[in-house]
Formats: C-alpha cells, structure tokens, sequence
C-alpha cells in the first residue's frame, strides 16, 4: 500500500473514530501539536478540514494556469469540498417555502438524486468535476450524482432563442477581465437546489462569476433569480479546491439503485 | 507504523459532524432509521463493487447453523478508491463485525438479504479499518 493510501485509509478510520465516539482526541492532539510546531501548511489544513474526501490531501500552491490568449485557465479536477452544501437563505415566496417544508418533513425521499437524476446548475453534490477549457468553449463533467456534463460556450453565441426546459441548461460565457461569467437560462423545474430540497421554477436565471486566484483554488460568486419562485435574486460562493492527483470516475448510477424502492420518507 | 492524524483531519472530524454533508446519493434519512443500531458479527460473503453504493455482504450463522445474509449499503466505490479501498479490500470468508443502522421499510434486499447501512467495520485483528456510513445526517452518537 503506498503512503498516500495508506494516509487516505487513516483518514478514514479516523472519521469512523468520529463516528462511534472513539477517543481520538489524545492522539490527535499530539500531532496537531506537531504541526504547529512545524508551522508547515496550517493554512492549506484549514482549508482541506473542509473536505471530507481529502483531508489529507494538500492542495497545490502556485500561480493560475492561463491559456495561450492570457486569459486563466479553469480546467483541472476539481472537488465542492462541503462547499456545496453552503447556500445561504433563499429567500422563497411562499407557496416556494410550503413546497421546501413538505420535502424536508419527508425527509428528502423523493430527491431526484436519490433516483439517479441530474444535478441541475447550480446544485453539486461532494461529487467531483472536471473542468476542460479550450478558447471557445468550457466542458465541466460531473462524476455524479449521475454523469452529466455543461457546455458553456465561449464563442460569442447568444442563448438558444428557446429551449427546454432542459436538467443543466443552456450556458453561455464571457470573460469579464480574468472572471468567467456564465450565464444559464432554460433549466427544469424538477431539480433541487439543496439535498433538502429547496426548490425553484423554470424561470431560475443562474449567473456564475468564476475566478482562479491561484493554482489549487476556483472561487465562484453564483446569483440566482427565479421570479416563480424567490422574492429576490440570490448570491453566495463556493470554493472548490483542485486534485491533480486524481481523477473523475465511473459512476453508473443506475447500476444497483436498489435505494429507489426503500426510501420511504417518514 | 505508527498512527499519525494531523490537525487537519482533526478539523476536518468537527466540519463533518457539524456540517452534516450529504455523502451519498440520496437522503440517508428517507432510508435507513439512525435510531435503530445493529451490530453483526460474521465472515464476508462478498464485497459488491457497484455504482450508486458498494455493499458489503455479510453471512451470519445462528446457534443451530442457519446462515442469514445481510447487505451492508457502503459509500460509492469512487469514494472508497479515494480512500485507498478497492473491490478486493475485503476477502471472502474474512470474519468482521460491522455496525450499521437498519433499513426503515424492513424489507430485505431482491436477493432476501437483510438490508442495512453500514457505519463501521472491525476485522478479526481488532482494527476498525472502514466508515462505510452513507448517511447524509450522520446521528450525533
């Protein structure tokens, strides 16, 4: 086994300790003392606590890759980290707000997730993507919930005059100076935006303002408008962290979704 | 080899509880009943490498003999690769004791096996080397 799984497969004995209560702590104390003595990388381990998957897993350090034009470069592997759960308030009209009630006091069975649906934009799951950019177009690939896949198109073409409506819309992208603004019209209403099931029309407008600060970070500011279904737009961000080392996989959903049948809600 | 944990993942333990993400696919809640633990103690059946969720079967045999098989849902197998698992990382006949929680519906598995969520497992040496926990609203304790 080498280190880095070996490292991976403490990690995850670690959260199973977590998990059943076992007395961690002590151990773990020592070494963070280590740590900080070392003083080595305490900002990256902040930043990676956040991530689940990858705890362990330094993200790299260094300038942003830009493409042959100067633009940045946005392509790599990258992870939500627990990014994704972090929505802010929605502010919802009401019949919005009895809808999000109902779902959650079902407790989320009927997730479009849970049936190896699409995500929808902006919704992503701990689930990785891969970013592909080219001068005229951005491919982002999701691994899951189900593999899907956004088209942003870079090449100056306006919207689809109509379309839809469609799981992850029609995107559309211009630089703003080094932030990618992508703009998607023309989603369901089918998705959720939230595993609690947060809802929204099929007039959501979903705006995202993409920036790579550095090698290992990707920033995005999302706006959200939904004249159905919010009382006014909505902005929040996420960070996802790059992991060169790895690679999106296979995930054929549908496989063995034996949990369709069980989830009975309440 | 001694264990090392970083500060990191200390944190990391805290976000996790606190953040009650959702690791799997669907509301771990709508499926399973956090309230209803079981332990097991048995050989592997077999380790099932399948997309949404890897199961882990486990046979159980009871004091006259009979041997009763249960289904473990575990996280995806791209999850468990990334942590240093693959399809062989259990071995047929290995004996194991796993906590899990227990499906609400009550029904077995198409193949009659008992289906539950598993949270961890111990092999036979006494270590607990898994978190097979898909549960997006991990119970508090």
């Amino acid at each position: 086994m080498s280190k880095r799984h070996l490292t991976s497969v403490l990690s995850a004995i670690a959260i199973a300790a977590m998990l059943s209560l076992l007395p961690v702590a002590s151990v773990a104390q020592s070494d963070a003392k280590a740590d900080a003595k070392s003083g080595k990388g305490k900002a990256a381990q902040k930043e990676n606590a956040a991530d689940f998957q990858s705890a362990s897993t330094p993200t790299p350090t260094g300038p942003a890759p830009k493409m042959p034009d100067g633009k940045p470069d946005l392509s790599g592997v990258w992870t939500p980290g627990l990014s994704f759960t972090q929505l802010g308030q929605v502010p919802l009209q009401p019949w919005a707000e009895e809808l999000y009630k109902q779902r959650r006091a079902n407790l989320s069975k009927d997730d479009p997730e849970g049936h190896c649906l699409p995500a929808g934009v902006p919704r992503i799951s701990p689930f990785l993507q891969k970013f592909v950019q080219t001068p005229t177009l951005l491919v982002i690939l999701d691994e899951g919930n189900i593999h899907s896949y956004r088209q942003v198109f870079l090449d100056g073409r306006p919207h689809l005059d109509d379309s839809g409506p469609l799981w992850m819309g029609d995107s559309i992208g211009k630089w703003d100076g080094d932030t990618l603004v992508v703009d998607t019209k023309f989603l369901n209403d089918k998705t959720w935006l939230n595993g609690q099931g947060l809802p929204h029309s099929d007039e959501l407008h979903v705006v995202e303002r993409f920036k790579r600060p550095d090698l290992g970070h990707l920033e995005i500011e999302i706006t959200m408008e939904d004249p159905k279904a919010f009382t006014k737009p909505h902005t929040f961000t996420r960070t996802y962290l790059l992991r060169p080392t790895w690679e999106i996989q296979e995930y054929v959903c549908n496989e063995f979704n034996v949990d369709a049948e069980h989830l009975v809600g309440k | 080899m001694a264990f090392k944990f970083n500060a990191a993942l200390v944190t990391g333990i805290g976000l996790l509880a606190a953040a009650a993400p959702v690791l799997a696919h669907h509301s771990f809640a709508a499926e399973y009943d956090s309230t209803k633990t079981v332990t097991v103690k048995g050989t592997i059946n077999k380790l099932s490498w399948v997309n949404p969720h890897a199961y882990v079967f486990v046979d159980v045999k009871d004091a006259s003999g009979k041997v009763t098989t249960w289904a473990f849902e575990s996280l995806s197998p791209n999850a468990l690769s990334r942590q240093g698992w693959n399809r062989n990382s259990l071995k047929q006949g290995e004996e194991v004791t796993v906590e899990g929680y227990m499906a609400k519906d009550g029904k077995p598995l198409a193949d009659g096996s008992i289906h539950a969520n598993s949270r961890a497992i111990t092999r036979a040496d006494g270590r607990k080397v898994f978190v097979g926990s898909s549960a997006d609203d991990v119970p508090s304790k």
